[in-house]
């Protein structure tokens, strides 16, 4: 089936959402809180586009609107940059401190911010996708909690989680940098957690929490001799291809 | 009279009122103490029937006794009352005149409360039983025609007949939306997927909200008929009625009627002998307003946190486990057993042309009669407020009423002749919401108003979303230092701009109408707001940073009712003579502005 987007015709399949369908035509729609392996969860919003659906025409978020019908999609009007040029300036307001949200405020924004900013130090924006992360990762240690302007991210009681690894999924999805890791020691400590590094078999470098390793190879039932970082891991396996070469030639 | 009285003794029955404000004031202990004085009189031949009912909507006047068939209804009754009610009235035929309803003009007493502008002006569909009947007993709503609707239509109609009866009595939901419910059982009907669910959404959360609670708590049977006859409409096998578990009273009820339906053979396998199967199941929500969202409380059914989520596809395509759902609410579901049984055309015969029927309102705030009325849609404001209502408590002048809960907006006093129904609050900038009406005087401050709804829904939205979450906080800094008096006129644009993309882009209907106490209030009372920012004056002498008393020397009589209620000893003076308030002392509670009867306490 065919939609139009911006003028465009299209050819979309049915329940594809608008925002996939943008990535692939190389339409560009900000986002915040999407991410493919996740899909669109509606939350931050920034993502809104004009649909008309016959004689009517309605702001949708468009990573969470399925096409089943044709319809024309604008992504680009005074009204879509008002309400973004708003949630960026929203979004700033709560997280003045993360360089990503400073940016974004930058490029919608000229004039100063108008309001007092709610925490000077704060990076974290909601997302929710350090929360998506952990839970694909099987473990939900983390998770949203509380209401309305209280909402954040956080361990059950804001105690250590029973149920994290530290397996740092988390860091690595978040947009900001907003979620805090110290490393010394042969410790990574997140999450209010102190966990034990494991090094490297071969060069010796700390790579991994022992309870990240203990619950990989227990869901994978492969058990390694050697533990190896990411560096050395596919050196490792680069040798190893290179002798069976040998062998077989 | 004496006469009249003792002829119908035999099928006398007593009506005590116990709902939750009548039990409250004592209703219960008022039941018990007539149980006794009924058991150990000698007087009595025949033992009249006591029924505790449910909420009779006159809460004001708790706790109400109502002696039928005489048609006797005494309020304020205490415990002390019950034996000269007995010996006097049942016994002796006379009437108490203490305990009766005066008119509010003429002054005479009035004997049956259906004479009191309260009462007369009022018309009872979704309230029909409530205050009638016994809500613990099935047999009490049988013996009021109950369930017949739903025997009509399994013996009589197919299920495509009866969605077409509820599309044409033009019925829209109840709670909130106003979205027809037929057209949404049709769409549900019309799906492919099996199984399919009802919800009954009974998660009423508006401050000052409680008509669907006192249906609940007194007529729980009206509502599982209709989820029933739905049931058999959209051929659905399993229902669910979520309640705030703080209704413990509704919560009560509701799980002993859907034993007495399972046992009576209206819920479970083979209902009424007609081959349809369906059960109800009771979920206790935890409390949160947000769960009355209807994504959110499907996602709350479903053990899930309680977020809203895109409805971009319908509950009824995709709901409950993500099948089709039927969801109503309480008040929507307990006008269907009237449509079926009666016919789509006499319901539609009340209302206006785009919406029928009645609606429940909760009239609260400062008006003389608090309670629960029932009025046909298309009724003003004014006959609410004041023909039913009583008009504003103290003889004060009307400022505004508050609609729809605090998503709604506030309507000022140029606007009381409006009518209301979904589409007239909507163009008004207000909605119908669940059916809150909070009566607000001309002490009322209509930013710190704001800011108070703004400030429940800061704890109440459930955050997942920034235009809500983030819009909400900057409204309500922004409220706050205005009312502080720190706020700037660029505010007021601002507050605009932001409630501009709090209503296009939010997650959820909570969101989206989240700004619109600030923005009616912005709308109608503007003055106020620029009062606040310009003048750093709260014209309402609310605000406490914006606020100076002084008492007018010229006009004080030296009561000293101002000095009597200053909890801080701020006001002081000889009596007889002109009392002086001392600023240094004065917390600016306004306890001597609201207390003086001459005006002579001023606002500078």
């Amino acid at each position: 089936m065919e939609i139009k987007i911006d003028g465009k015709e299209v050819e979309v399949c049915p329940g594809e959402t608008i925002l996939e369908v943008c990535r692939r035509e190389n339409i560009p729609i900000p986002t915040l809180c999407y991410h493919e392996a996740f899909g669109g969860q509606g939350a931050c919003r920034m993502c809104m586009v004009e649909v008309k659906e016959g004689d009517c025409t309605r702001m949708v978020a468009s990573c969470t609107y399925p096409i089943h019908q044709e319809i024309e999609v604008i992504t680009m009007s005074e009204k879509i940059n008002r309400v973004r040029s708003t949630l960026a300036m929203l979004q700033y307001r709560r997280a003045p401190n993360s360089e990503y949200i400073r940016q974004l405020y930058d490029t919608y924004h000229v004039e100063p911010m108008p309001l007092a900013l709610v925490d000077p130090m704060e990076k974290c924006i909601l997302c929710r996708l350090c929360v998506n992360a952990c839970e694909q990762m099987g473990r939900n240690a983390i998770a949203m909690v509380r209401r309305g302007i209280d909402k954040k991210v956080s361990t059950p009681f804001d105690e250590a989680a029973d149920d994290c690894i530290g397996c740092m999924a988390c860091v690595q999805v978040c947009p900001t940098g907003a979620i805090q890791v110290m490393e010394e020691a042969g410790k990574r400590v997140i999450w209010n957690k102190s966990f034990d590094l494991i090094t490297c078999d071969r060069c010796g470098k700390p790579f991994a929490t022992r309870d990240e390793i203990a619950y990989m190879e227990k869901k994978t039932n492969l058990y390694e001799y050697e533990h190896l970082c990411e560096r050395c891991r596919p050196k490792a396996m680069a040798k190893k291809m290179e002798a069976l070469n040998r062998d077989n030639s | 009279m004496n006469q009249a009285l003792k002829n119908n003794e035999t099928t006398r029955q007593i009506m005590v009122c116990c709902g939750t404000g009548c039990i409250a004031n004592g209703s219960r202990d008022v039941y018990q103490a007539l149980c006794h004085e009924l058991a150990n009189h000698d007087g009595i031949d025949v033992q009249p029937v006591m029924k505790a009912t449910g909420c009779n909507g006159w809460c004001e006047k708790g706790p109400l006794v109502k002696i039928m068939p005489d048609d006797i209804t005494y309020c304020g009754v205490k415990v002390k009352d019950a034996a000269e009610i007995v010996d006097k009235t049942l016994v002796g035929g006379e009437l108490i005149k203490r305990l009766l309803v005066r008119d509010p003009v003429t002054k005479s007493y009035l004997k049956s409360h259906h004479d009191t502008p309260f009462y007369s002006k009022q018309h009872k569909v979704a309230l029909r039983n409530i205050g009638e009947i016994d809500p613990a007993s099935i047999k009490d709503y049988i013996d009021r025609d109950g369930y017949q609707a739903l025997i009509k239509v399994l013996q009589n109609m197919s299920p495509g007949q009866v969605i077409d009866e509820v599309i044409q009595s033009g019925l829209r939901g109840r709670g909130g939306g106003g979205f027809p419910t037929g057209v949404k059982w049709k769409s549900c009907a019309d799906t492919n997927a099996c199984p399919r669910y009802i919800i009954c959404n009974g998660d009423e959360g508006d401050p000052g909200a409680f008509m669907d609670r006192s249906i609940m708590e007194g007529d729980p049977h009206t509502v599982i008929e209709g989820m029933i006859i739905c049931a058999y409409g959209v051929q659905a096998s399993k229902g669910f009625i979520y309640v705030r578990d703080e209704y413990d009273l509704a919560v009560i009820h509701l799980s002993r009627a859907v034993e007495d339906a399972r046992d009576g053979g209206f819920l479970g396998k083979n209902i009424l002998g007609s081959g349809l199967e369906f059960d109800i199941e009771l979920v206790r929500g935890g409390g949160a307003f947000v769960c009355g969202e209807e994504t959110a409380l499907m996602a709350s059914i479903e053990g899930n946190l309680g977020e809203p989520r895109d409805k971009y596809v319908f509950p009824t395509e995709k709901g409950l486990w993500g099948k089709p759902t039927v969801i109503n609410n309480v008040e929507t579901w307990a006008n269907v057993p009237v449509i079926l049984g009666k016919g789509a055309q006499d319901f539609a015969s009340v209302g206006t042309a785009g919406s029928k029927g009645t609606k429940v309102f909760s009239l609260v705030g400062k008006v003389v009669n608090t309670g629960l009325v029932e009025v046909p849609m298309g009724t003003s404001l004014r006959e609410i407020i004041y023909d039913i209502g009583g008009g504003v408590l103290d003889g004060r002048s009307f400022k505004a009423v508050q609609t729809g809960g605090p998503s709604g907006g506030c309507i000022p006093g140029s606007m009381l002749n409006l009518e209301v129904d979904f589409d007239s609050l909507t163009r008004a900038g207000s909605m119908m919401g669940s059916g809150g009406l909070i009566v607000m005087d001309d002490h009322t401050c209509m930013v710190e108003v704001a800011r108070y709804y703004v400030n429940f829904l800061a704890g109440e939205s459930c955050g997942k979303c920034t235009p809500c979450r983030e819009g909400i906080r900057a409204l309500l800094d922004i409220l706050t230092r205005i009312c502080n008096g720190d706020g700037q006129i660029e505010d007021l644009d601002l507050m605009e701009q932001i409630g501009e993309t709090m209503q296009e882009a939010s997650l959820c209907a909570l969101g989206r109408t989240a700004p619109n106490p600030v923005l009616s209030t912005m709308r109608y009372f503007r003055d106020e707001y620029e009062a606040h920012i310009l003048d750093k004056h709260c014209p309402a002498g609310v605000c406490p940073a914006l606020t100076e008393f002084y008492i007018d020397a010229d006009i004080c009589k030296g009561c000293g009712s101002c000095a009597r209620n200053c909890p801080v000893d701020a006001v002081s003076g000889k009596k007889k003579e002109p009392h002086v308030i001392d600023n240094s002392k004065c917390i600016r509670c306004g306890e001597c502005y609201r207390h003086c009867k001459f005006q002579a306490v001023r606002i500078r």
